[in-house]
């Protein structure tokens, strides 16, 4: 279509008008208004005008509004589960929280938390007057309990492992307590109240263990060293098989104990001496795997 | 506005203004729903027509008046044509509001059959594919030829951006219309 065709085309709706009939009815109706207009103003005009608070301004933050009230949903049912007790429909909110309080927490202080959130466990197992749900709750701090002990274990640095081992055990106290005001059933009771004294035995004895060792570091520096040595000793043939990264990493290690040892930092080449152990323990356990394999039928 | 100012208006730009508002929707009982409410507002509005050389009286410096008529009524069924799509999105409008407000509803005889071609017909829903700005300037210039300079008064614009603003909408109207041929 060239644009002259085009514009003839839109010449011809000018064509398009409205009826007759209608744009008179229209005219007089509109003008009709005047009367009812005038005197609605002049019924307005004595009246104290009064303005509505209006909330259309709220479509306007429709999206931004429901966001807020879902972030406020949210966080107020996690703010309410942290009240609850076992056997309300939100204490499974409570207990999620509490388990990513432990995932998120830093390697080393995870005992810590895990001991805090054991107590809370307990205290709400006592408050509540609930006798079904707890069994298994309890179940859960028993094995909370059981951990801690290994995880303060695993921590290679000396003086953290003094640190957060005091810290668990400080959160220990008054569990017995706790325990005895439970609604567990009496057997149940007493399991919990062994695994409890077990792991704070064990955490006192890490404490002592930890401060001997911290007080006298280079002999059991010296005791370390020896045992390492003889471990070796007992790899024998075996190091050949090593992967090239370990036999890098423990020659690493090796220097670094040297200059920690010249420095006089003692337990820092204690945490060094433990990561070589580790390393030595994975291969020994390989050599006990290849020992035991039974032999070819042949 | 006087009764005889407002009527002045009303016969000069009824047939445009139905015109521009039936090219841009379905129906002819829209348009003359559009149409009489756009017609309605500025009359209920009771502005000061004011002619645009004339000084305005003491007093009514900071009250509004209306200065150009035509583009004053064009603006309001642009309005009307706008929350017409818009309210459309939310629910179907009625003859029913005009009755709210007070007018009764035409008798089924006044309402207009208009008949177009098959080309005009082709023409008037290639307007409505066009970017609204765009067939509004087509429908102002070419069918209820409005000048630029008045057209400009209606858009708030410059004369020299309302015939830049034509130009692309012609092009694009063309080429609507052979894409479909």
């Amino acid at each position: 279509m060239t644009e002259k065709e085009l514009l003839e085309q839109l010449n011809e709706l000018k064509s398009i008008k409205p009826n007759e009939d209608w744009a008179n009815w229209l005219l007089s109706n509109i003008l009709s208004q005047s009367s009812f207009v005038i005197a609605s103003e002049a019924k307005q005009s004595q009246k104290p005008k009064i303005h509505l608070v209006s909330f259309s301004f709220l479509h306007q933050y429709q999206k931004a509004l429901v966001s807020v009230a879902l972030v406020v949903l949210f966080v107020s049912t996690f703010a309410f589960a942290q009240t609850a007790l076992p056997g309300n429909p939100l204490y499974p909110i409570k207990t999620l929280t509490q388990n990513a309080r432990i995932a998120l927490a830093p390697k080393d202080y995870k005992p810590v938390i895990r001991m805090q959130i054991a107590k809370n466990r307990l205290q709400d197992i006592a408050q509540t007057h609930q006798k079904d749900n707890i069994a298994l709750l309890s179940q859960n701090v028993q094995k909370d309990l059981e951990t801690i002990p290994k995880e303060l274990k695993n921590i290679q640095n000396k003086n953290k492992t003094l640190t957060y081992s005091k810290q668990v055990q400080t959160e220990a106290q008054g569990l017995k307590d706790i325990i005895s005001q439970t609604q567990l059933q009496p057997q149940e009771k007493e399991a919990l109240e062994k695994t409890s004294q077990e792991a704070q035995n064990q955490v006192l004895s890490l404490i002592i263990d930890t401060q001997d060792q911290i007080n006298n570091c280079p002999t059991y520096l010296k005791d370390k060293l020896t045992n390492l040595q003889n471990d070796f000793a007992q790899q024998g043939q075996n190091l050949i098989q090593w992967p090239p990264d370990d036999i890098n990493k423990v020659r690493v290690l090796v220097s670094d104990i040297e200059n920690d040892l010249k420095a006089g930092n003692c337990l820092e080449a204690m945490d060094k001496i433990e990561s070589i152990n580790q390393i030595l323990q994975i291969h020994s356990l390989d050599i006990k795997v290849e020992t035991s394999k039974p032999e070819s039928s042949d | 506005m006087t009764e005889q100012e407002f009527i002045n208006l009303y016969k000069n730009n009824l047939d445009k203004v139905f015109r521009f508002i039936y090219l841009r929707v379905d129906k002819v009982e829209t348009a003359e729903d559009l149409t009489a409410q756009a017609f309605l507002k500025v009359w209920q509005r009771q502005i000061p027509v004011i002619a645009s050389d004339e000084a305005l009286p003491a007093g009514r410096q900071e009250s509004p008046v209306i200065s150009n008529p035509t583009a004053f009524i064009y603006r309001v069924a642009r309005n009307q044509i706008i929350d017409f799509y818009r309210q459309k999105k939310k629910v179907p409008i009625s003859l029913e509001e005009l009755k709210e407000k007070g007018i009764d509803l035409p008798q089924k005889s006044f309402l207009s059959q208009i008949e177009l071609s098959f080309e005009m017909e082709n023409l008037k829903k290639a307007l409505q594919r066009i970017k609204p700005a765009y067939s509004e300037v087509i429908i102002w210039h070419y069918v209820d030829d409005l000048s630029t300079k008045e057209i400009s008064q209606i858009l708030n614009k410059n004369e020299n951006s309302v015939r830049v603003l034509l130009h692309r909408a012609l092009e694009t109207l063309k080429k609507e219309l052979n894409k479909k041929v």
